[in-house]
């Protein structure tokens, strides 16, 4: 089960089933304590980092970048995703695939958050075009 | 009596893609889809939310735009396809 992880040096927050060996951000080994969802949160959300779609079209590509796939080179497409992405944030909370629905169960809608887990998808994986379902991410070419 | 939906959302590239089918299959053969739209309109959502499991076996387990469903048959269709297949769907 996951569980919120606070470093006890810099405050740095991770959420999952271990603490890092290392801290990331102060690098001080052995230095993650538990901590309450509570704490994590306001600890978190002391700091505004509001993000628009620059910001988030940035971070995607960091994300590819380095990856076997990359974002798709259709413009006009990519824009009406992000339209669609960041409607959903708005609307309903968080960035969810704009081509997929949400069921009401939250642990079930958190695999629908952008960028999603695609590689295990069948529209993807062991597919020499694959992409992920809307099409925001396809398989890198070799020349790419 | 059978319904033909179109389960769409607004801003998802491949229901976009396939409006010009879904305008085209209801002039050549004279059936009418109701274009529903998901991520706009709570009620639309709830309604396909209501057939989650006839739609996820036959879509990747998940529900996916566009999703094509005729109400009496349960035939499903997800995503982009030819406009053949989509009549096929309509028809059957």
């Amino acid at each position: 089960m996951k569980k919120f992880w606070r470093c006890h040096v810099c405050n740095d927050i991770h959420y999952g089933v271990k603490p890092p060996e290392v801290c990331p951000t102060c690098s001080v080994q052995k230095a993650y304590v538990e901590t309450s969802s509570e704490e994590a949160q306001k600890i978190s959300g002391s700091t505004t980092s509001l993000m628009n779609k620059v910001d988030f079209r940035q971070a995607i590509e960091l994300f590819a970048e380095g990856n076997e796939f990359q974002i798709n080179s259709d413009q006009e497409r990519v824009e009406t995703l992000l339209e669609g992405i960041f409607n959903n944030e708005r609307n309903h909370g968080l960035k969810y695939c704009p081509c997929r629905m949400i069921t009401k169960n939250f642990e079930e809608d958190l695999k629908l958050v952008c960028p999603c887990n695609f590689r295990i998808h069948e529209t993807y994986a062991d597919k020499e075009d694959g992409e992920c379902w809307c099409g925001l991410f396809v398989r890198r070419k070799n020349n790419e | 009596m059978s319904r033909l939906i179109m389960f769409h959302a607004r801003e998802c590239p491949h229901c976009i893609a396939m409006m010009p089918h879904v305008d085209r299959l209801e002039k050549e053969i004279g059936v009418k889809i109701d274009r529903l739209e998901v991520w706009h309109n709570e009620k639309n959502a709830d309604l396909m939310r209501s057939y989650r499991d006839i739609i996820e076996p036959k879509c990747g387990g998940q529900l996916r735009t566009p999703t094509f469903m005729n109400t009496e048959t349960d035939a499903i269709i997800c995503g982009e396809v030819e406009y053949e297949k989509l009549k096929d769907w309509a028809t059957k």
